[in-house]
């Protein structure tokens, strides 16, 4: 069995069903593409009737947009009664196949799931084959909103009494996503608040410092952020109806009394520990007690050989070569100086530790040793931060011992500490979520003011006052490239071919047509100054087969939009996205003519240049 | 409803019921019991007493136009071990109020069909959402194709009949021309104007069409006097699409446009279905001078069957009941269960079956 039904058999079971017309919602551009090749061979032709329905519509939407006249998918759509959508095709070609399915004339149309979210053509049944969705560069599997977004189109008002949603497996699919989705409750739905470089600069522009934090707090990020702070507010009630009992007794503050005095008591009775093991001096010294170390016992001297633990106390020993030649196991705290040399020593990993030759070289060594060695300096760490000694001194000022609620406050401290650690906990939770947003914002104020958009005062500067009007994305980099006069001299080509590379953030993989060394050069700089922007704001990918697609079709006035698709491996879809997205960050620029005449001008005619052809024809 | 009026109604209804309720508004509502869920329920609803309430009659509404399960058989309870072969009709264990036997294709497929064309009659809650506009901003969150458009146009007819200026405004460029071709026939080409980062028509006509990144600018443009759109008479905005709110990237600018819209526009929020729509309808009460009423239900008006298309072509109801049973996604047809058991089996590489 193949693992999903072919697309031929798919229709066949739904003209036999009378389910169409349909959608059906399929994994990629490709798998739409070649559902599309499919029926290339097949014979389940529309009456001819049907085909000159289609035929007439064609003909209109033709006569609009000329573009698609020659698109090689219309001979299928025309045989067949089926059609692809997806965002690699042409607004033309789109709105042609919404028209068709407008008019009742396809049975089918294959389509990505960003159709659910985009234009509104609804069909009898809509078709599901994936149970998860391409998001930036992972698969997620959709979520009930998504499932029922998609499914929603099914069931047209007025023209269908039910609509169908017909799960379908591929491989990949997990059905129990699908019809969690089907029966689920949508998800609840949160704030992302973005703070914005311009949107910094617009508010402070029409609003001055101290008026911000009123207007962010009418933002649904606020709200949704106040909500979670007031269950922690009744959390925070609840806590202080918990601590009732534990009110002031004797002392107001009896949490904090007792804590300290408690701490103190403890401290008072570690004054003389009973160290079973090492006393600290012996920890500090055994780290220098390697082998060749020359140390001092009661009666003469040794060189070390190796340290270890013993096997039950694991208390630190070492093994010693000492004067005259015997071998001994000791503990480390049989040391009493340990000198400031080392001999050289051989290791061995049996007895006697080392290879036999150091051992003479070694005992003669020890031999020649001056009776004086300097000693090594060895810091002994103190206890662990013993309460200070005045505090200690004061244990018999504490009124703890003789109080009368001693022992209720000895009962109760547990509890009522931990309490309070939680209450304060809370506290500071609230605090942060009542505060978050301005602090977000006035980390974008310090830029800003880093880079002399805004004065100390947040006022916007000179530059700050143009630089409000690029509300795009990467305005940092845009704003930073005109102040330092990149494009100055840049014909309207490479302005264009620049703002196209930093407006593209979609990593498909593209052919690379040459570009010409001087955009070269200069995106070499953009690219420079993106990375030492990074800091502050995403850089953009900069891809240069990108830019060199816009560069020749504004460069080069005679090329068509064949011609142009043929440079590249880019879908006839994107390229047309990233033109018109380029268009929207020129015509941003284009605002600029007060400020940047020059910039405009180039920007306005790399506007005219790049309208034409396609883009022309277009809304 | 009082408090106390509110109190009975819950308790006559079924805990399911409160349940679905409390889904959404209440934390670890599964834990409480009746009496429990009803008090945090009511504790609840002092924040926003209308859209619990419209929530909660919309939930008893469905109830009734459930038809009533049929008298119980007795359970079938032996499992089938799922690497036996499948047999023609596995019993498999159900939850009690699913013992209704399974539907057939054929009754899944009744009423597939063109309905006879008739005048059209809007919704109840289309008449309510553009009734409810006249006394403050309005958030609808109905199921896709329910009829939200209708809404915005006779919701934009009313106010240019008052001469009022109308913004409508959608996430893409694409639906935004789509509309400027439909308002432009239903209103006369005259009347409709439409504004994107590079096309702008007639931009002094009384109903505007723009992405909502536009109109963000507009507002803050307002401010200096730089445009040539006149804001002083805008009466209704109508954000359609809201839901793009939770967009990562672009769901700030609708923050942005709803906290600068000016105050005496109305505002009218379509949005799909979503989980929290009483959260913005409270979020607009607390930042606009006006309160803000929510639309939303979430039956379809076409009703909505799921089914399940075998690679053989056969094809089977996907769940146990015509429509689909919502809050129980176990319930599933069991053949659509066998047929997809099968399915994997003969995909999933050997040694890693389920």
């Amino acid at each position: 069995m193949p693992p999903s039904i072919h697309p031929v058999d798919l229709i066949i079971a739904l003209r036999e069903k009378h389910l169409t017309p349909a959608i059906v919602f399929l994994t990629s551009r490709r798998a739409c593409d070649e559902a599309m090749q499919a029926f290339d061979h097949s014979h389940i032709l529309l009456p001819p009737s049907r085909q000159q329905a289609i035929a007439t519509v064609l003909e209109k939407v033709i006569a609009q947009y000329p573009s698609i006249a020659e698109h090689p998918l219309i001979p299928t759509v025309q045989r067949i009664g089926v059609a692809a959508h997806h965002a690699g095709h042409l607004p033309s070609w789109k709105i042609a196949v919404e028209e068709l399915m407008r008019h009742g004339c396809l049975d089918a149309v294959f389509a990505t799931t960003t159709l659910a979210a985009g234009v509104d053509f609804p069909a009898r049944t809509v078709i599901i084959t994936q149970s998860s969705i391409r998001k930036s560069r992972d698969f997620m599997d959709l979520t009930i909103g998504e499932v029922q977004q998609i499914a929603g189109r099914a069931g047209r008002r007025g023209k269908d009494l039910v609509g169908f949603a017909i799960v379908t497996p591929s491989p990949y699919i997990d059905l129990n996503v699908l019809t969690k989705g089907f029966t689920g409750h949508p998800e609840a739905i949160n704030s992302q608040f973005l703070i914005s470089y311009p949107m910094v600069l617009n508010l402070l522009k029409a609003h001055p410092l101290d008026q911000i934090q009123p207007i962010l707090a009418k933002s649904f990020a606020q709200f949704q952020l106040n909500q979670r702070a007031e269950v922690l507010e009744r959390k925070l009630d609840d806590l202080r109806d918990q601590m009732e009992p534990f009110g002031p007794r004797v002392c107001t503050d009896w949490i904090t009394e007792w804590q300290t005095f408690d701490q103190v008591r403890r401290q008072k009775s570690h004054r003389a520990p009973v160290r079973r093991h090492e006393p600290p001096e012996v920890a500090a010294r055994f780290h220098f007690l390697t082998p060749g170390r020359v140390v001092g016992f009661a009666r003469g001297r040794g060189v070390v050989l190796r340290q270890y633990r013993s096997k039950g106390q694991k208390s630190p020993m070492i093994t010693a070569l000492r004067q005259g030649g015997g071998i001994t196991e000791s503990p480390a705290s049989t040391v009493t100086e340990v000198s400031d040399r080392i001999l050289d020593c051989v290791d061995a990993p049996v007895y006697p530790w080392c290879t036999p030759e150091s051992v003479e070289e070694l005992l003669q060594h020890l031999e020649e040793l001056p009776t004086r060695l300097p000693e090594l300096p060895i810091l002994i760490p103190k206890d662990n931060e013993p309460i200070p000694d005045a505090v200690v001194q004061t244990l018999g000022d504490f009124a703890c011992p003789t109080c009368p609620s001693r022992s209720a406050c000895q009962r109760d401290y547990p509890l009522a500490s931990k309490l309070r650690q939680e209450q304060h906990r809370h506290l500071k939770s609230i605090q942060a979520l009542r505060t978050s947003l301005w602090h977000r914002f006035q980390e974008k104020i310090d830029v800003l003011q880093q880079f002399g958009y805004l004065t100390p005062t947040a006022h916007l500067t000179e530059d700050g006052e143009w630089a409000r009007l690029i509300r795009i994305d990467h305005s940092l980099l845009i704003t930073e490239l005109l102040r330092a006069d990149a494009f100055n001299g840049a014909d309207p080509a490479m302005l264009a071919a620049v703002m196209s590379s930093i407006a593209h953030d979609d990593d498909r993989p593209g052919a690379f047509p040459r570009v010409s060394s001087g955009l070269a050069s200069l995106l070499g700089q953009v690219r420079k100054l993106a990375a030492s922007l990074s800091p502050h704001e995403d850089p953009p990918l900069l891809r240069a087969d990108i830019a060199a697609v816009t560069e020749r079709w504004i460069g080069d006035p005679s090329l068509t939009w064949i011609g142009l698709c043929k440079n590249t491996t880019m879908a006839e879809g994107d390229i047309y996205r990233l033109l018109a997205r380029t268009l929207e960050f020129l015509s941003q620029l284009h605002t600029l003519k007060g400020t940047h005449p020059g910039l405009a001008d180039s920007a306005s005619r790399a506007i005219a240049a790049l309208r034409r052809g396609v883009l022309e024809e277009l809304p | 409803m009082t408090t106390e009026e509110l109190e009975q109604l819950l308790v006559q209804q079924p805990i399911a019921l409160l349940h679905r309720l409390a889904r959404g508004r209440v934390q670890r509502h599964f834990r409480a019991g009746k009496r429990r869920l009803i008090e945090v329920l009511l504790r609840h609803s002092a924040e926003n007493r209308a859209g619990f309430e419209s929530d909660l009659l919309t939930l008893i509404g469905e109830r009734q136009t459930r038809p009533a399960p049929p008298p119980q058989q007795t359970p079938a309870a032996r499992k089938p071990k799922p690497s036996a072969p499948p047999r023609r009709a596995p019993h498999k264990p159900v939850e009690p109020e699913s013992q209704e036997p399974a539907i057939t294709l054929s009754s899944w497929l009744e009423g597939l069909g063109v309905p006879p064309s008739k005048t059209f009659v809007p919704d109840a809650w289309q008449d309510d959402a553009i009734a409810k506009l006249r006394e403050g901003d309005v958030v609808v969150s109905v199921p896709t194709g329910s009829g939200k458009t209708y809404v915005a146009v006779e919701a934009a007819r009313r106010a240019i009949a008052e001469n009022r200026t109308v913004i409508y405004t959608s996430p893409l460029k694409a639906l935004s021309n789509t509309k400027y071709t439909e308002f432009s026939k239903i209103f006369g080409a005259d009347q409709v104007g439409i504004l994107t980062g590079d096309r702008r028509d007639n931009g002094q006509a009384p109903l505007l069409i723009m992405t909502t990144e536009i109109l963000r600018n507009l507002l803050y443009d307002a401010g200096g006097g730089e445009i040539d759109v006149r804001l002083d008479t805008l009466g209704l905005v109508i954000l359609d699409e809201s839901q793009y709110i939770a967009d990562p990237e672009r769901g700030v600018v609708w923050e942005e446009t709803i906290i600068f819209c000016p105050s005496q526009a109305r505002l009218l929020l379509l949005s799909a279905s979503i989980g929290n729509p009483h959260d913005i309808a409270e979020w607009l009460t607390s930042i606009r001078p006006t309160p803000c009423h929510l639309i939303r239900h979430s039956t379809r008006t076409v009703p909505l069957r799921a089914g399940y298309l075998h690679p053989n072509g056969k094809l089977t109801p996907l769940f146990r009941t015509v429509g689909i049973p919502h809050g129980h996604p176990g319930h599933l047809h069991p053949e659509a269960k066998r047929l997809f058991l099968q399915y994997e089996d003969e995909t999933l590489p050997s040694g890693r079956r389920r």
